[in-house]
């Protein structure tokens, strides 16, 4: 293979392909990534075995083929490089780069070793618009658990299609995140996905916010799902197993609720946690004649009062909860004003947006702390 | 300024004989039943034979053969261990607990004689309400408050008045010393130095030379002279417990039943102390002795033994044993925040698992 293309593309396709690598794998063809020239295009490929991430760019193909590098070398001598253009060849066992006055031969592995992609029996497919999924994307995963004991189920994103609607859903159990929005082309009926959500979020970085992006169920059992658009696919292994019934915790109705300033809450409770102690967070909201009081207290560090007006419906409340917890979710709330909704101390609340957001609808519900 | 040191005689062993006399007068030694077993406690009866904590049983057996082997009692002894530092705590003194059955208290700025009053109080006490012996040493720094009550042992109190822990001190092996081990002991042994008393002879020079940077405080010590504090509540910073195997373990399934069982008692245990644990870890030991430890975090402290036992089993996988195996197998809970868990779960019965 043999081809000349600019540093800056090559560097940015093969920086964004080297963040899939797992650095500890024990596979050394896993630690590279595979080039593929053909066509005015060189397409640069990472994969775990569980997700798989290509990026394209153009480039004057001289001679069609494919070459393996170690990621993280290449790309970090790519980033490295002056913006300029280079000619890269390669071989079964070398990669060479000429770039200006210098040369660089790297040590390569046999390009037909690397796994090749899954078979491409498509189940189901749809298309997005590229800023509702990434809205979407940035509204829900931080909810998703990290904790690989609890699972990989909790650790990923369900993804709920019917027809033309879709539903995001992420929870670590404590907390949970949804997000409705509609799709450009739906699919005839419903699916339920559940995607690891660190492939989420290699697509809102990857995948371009300004395109339309066209999802595919790969495989015969669809256990793997595709996301494409234009030279970037992302292509993972959906999680099996059974997402937890999520509708069953949303509470049905509320009986009390307040519309507070969103910013002014997280400052309130950005202060108050500093008090808390390491004990949960825990910061208690008392609701009462149109005033929201945060208050903490420790040991340790002494006790927080903190007063905001808010707009009250229904009878006073004492409530507490963990205030990381509430502040992850306020911050992904993008309106002046947020809703907060109440069905007593025990149960779990309900948080929105106080007014509509173009594009989607979001809604995450957090269970309280015992006081 | 005195410091007292409290360590029961024979602390398992007196247990046994005190609620089984006809165990008094013979040799009894406190040691699990299996194959690499080891002497917990032994009698001072059994003493004699070379029969003493840390000795294979199966040795000690060969040294007496009239040995009598208890089988250990360790709720017993911890209920025990509860009592007697309940009679450390009585007068208010801060007490650093060194096991379940040796302490330190500190006993302030208070003349010689109330500092031996003291001790002796607290020797009668235990005795009368525990009927076991404890002997104590006092002195005016930890280290030598301890050889005293080492020195005394069993059933006795000496206290070692200030201004005399140099002459006390001096014709003691140099082993003796907080800080040498046998390694420094036969580098010293080989100059010619056997007793404290050779190093408290030692001038600073000398000393740097055979001590480095510890040499002006070996030298301390060897006079006597100790300024290391009572540390009182020391803090719980983990709990652990683990499992040696009488026959390596390399089945899967066995090893998960074991941190399955390990996640149930580190559970009641951390219920026992009030608290919960951010992080929870396992300890392996190949057949080759080389150990491997993995923790995880977890984003909500707990107690629960089913989320214990689903990080325990996490860890365990990223291990990658793959078949090797295990002489050893132990859990660990550490990072812990006191109290119950406050978060309760949105899915309370139907993920949290």
């Amino acid at each position: 293979m043999k081809v000349i293309c600019s540093t800056k593309d090559i560097a940015s396709a093969v920086g964004a392909a080297s963040k899939v690598v797992n650095a500890h794998t024990t596979v050394p063809i896993l630690s590279n990534v595979l080039l593929q020239a053909e066509d005015g295009k060189v397409s640069v490929r990472a994969t775990d075995l569980e997700l798989t991430l290509e990026q394209g760019f153009a480039a004057e193909v001289a001679e069609p083929g494919s070459v393996t590098v170690p990621a993280k070398l290449f790309s970090t001598y790519l980033a490295n490089l002056a913006a300029g253009t280079m000619e890269l060849s390669g071989t079964a066992t070398r990669a060479s780069v000429k770039c200006g006055k210098s040369n660089y031969d790297f040590h390569a592995l046999p390009a037909d070793e690397y796994p090749p992609l899954p078979a491409v029996a498509r189940g189901s497919h749809f298309t997005i618009n590229g800023k509702r999924l990434r809205d979407g994307i940035e509204a829900t995963i931080f909810a998703a658990s990290n904790e690989e004991a609890r699972g990989a189920v909790l650790m990923g994103t369900l993804f709920e299609i019917d027809g033309t609607a879709l539903t995001m859903v992420a929870t670590d159990g404590y907390r949970l995140a949804k997000f409705q929005t509609t799709l450009e082309d739906g699919i005839s009926g419903s699916e339920r996905y559940i995607v690891p959500s660190r492939a989420l979020s290699e697509a809102a970085r990857n995948l371009s916010a300004g395109e339309t992006i066209a999802v595919s169920a790969l495989g015969p059992q669809s256990n793997q799902l595709q996301m494409t658009a234009g030279d970037a696919a992302i292509t993972v292994r959906l999680v099996d197993g059974q997402y937890p019934n999520y509708q069953q915790v949303i509470p049905a109705k509320f009986d009390r609720s307040v519309k507070v300033n969103t910013s002014a809450l997280i400052g309130c409770l950005r202060r108050a946690e500093l008090v808390a102690g390491d004990r949960a967070s825990m910061v208690k909201l008392a609701i009462s004649g149109q005033t929201l009081v945060v208050t903490a207290s420790s040991d340790v560090s002494g006790t927080a009062y903190e007063e905001i007006e808010v707009e009250q419906t229904g009878e006073d409340l004492t409530i507490a909860f963990n205030a990381r917890y509430l502040v992850d979710i306020l911050n992904h709330v993008k309106t002046p004003q947020t809703a907060i909704e109440f069905l007593g101390p025990l149960s779990p609340a309900a948080i929105r947006p106080a007014e509509p957001v173009e594009g989607g609808e979001q809604l995450y519900v957090l269970m309280p702390l015992r006081q | 300024m005195f410091v007292a040191h409290f360590d029961i005689d024979a602390f398992y062993a007196s247990v046994a004989i005190r609620d089984d006399p006809s165990l008094r007068g013979l040799p009894v030694a406190v040691a699990g039943s299996s194959r690499r077993a080891v002497v917990l406690t032994a009698s001072y009866e059994a003493r004699p034979f070379g029969v003493r904590s840390a000795v294979p049983l199966y040795r000690a057996r060969e040294a007496c053969p009239q040995l009598v082997v208890v089988p250990p009692d360790m709720p017993k002894y911890k209920a025990i261990s509860r009592e007697i530092f309940a009679i450390f705590r009585r007068r208010g003194h801060p007490v650093e607990g060194l096991s379940l059955d040796e302490a330190f208290i500190d006993l302030g700025e208070v003349a010689f004689e109330s500092a031996r009053e003291f001790a002796a109080a607290i020797r009668s006490e235990v005795l009368a309400e525990t009927a076991l012996t404890v002997s104590a040493g006092v002195a005016s720094g930890k280290m030598v408050a301890k050889i005293a009550s080492d020195a005394c042992k069993p059933n006795g109190l000496l206290a070692i008045e200030p201004g005399r822990e140099g002459a006390f001190l001096a014709p003691l092996p140099v082993g003796r010393l907080w800080g040498i081990g046998p390694k420094t002991q036969a580098r010293l042994d080989a100059v010619g130095i056997a007793t404290i008393g050779d190093v408290a002879a030692l001038d600073e020079a000398e000393a740097r030379g055979l001590f480095g940077s510890w040499g002006a405080q070996v030298r301390e010590l060897a006079l006597g002279i100790d300024r290391r504090r009572v540390e009182s509540e020391r803090e719980t910073k983990s709990i652990s417990t683990e499992e040696t195997f009488e026959y390596d373990v390399s089945d899967d399934r066995k090893l998960l039943s074991v941190l399955r069982e390990q996640a149930r008692e580190l559970s009641e245990k951390l219920e026992r102390e009030h608290l919960c644990a951010r992080s929870i870890g396992v300890k392996i030991k190949r057949r080759d002795f080389s150990t491997i430890s993995r923790q995880t975090h977890l984003a909500e402290p707990t107690r629960d033994p089913r989320r214990i036992f689903a990080a325990s089993r996490q860890c365990l996988r990223r291990a990658t044993l793959a078949g090797e195996p295990v002489r050893l197998l132990g859990t660990r809970a550490a990072m812990f925040v006191e109290g119950d868990s406050v978060q309760p779960s949105l899915f309370d019965r139907v993920s949290d698992s």
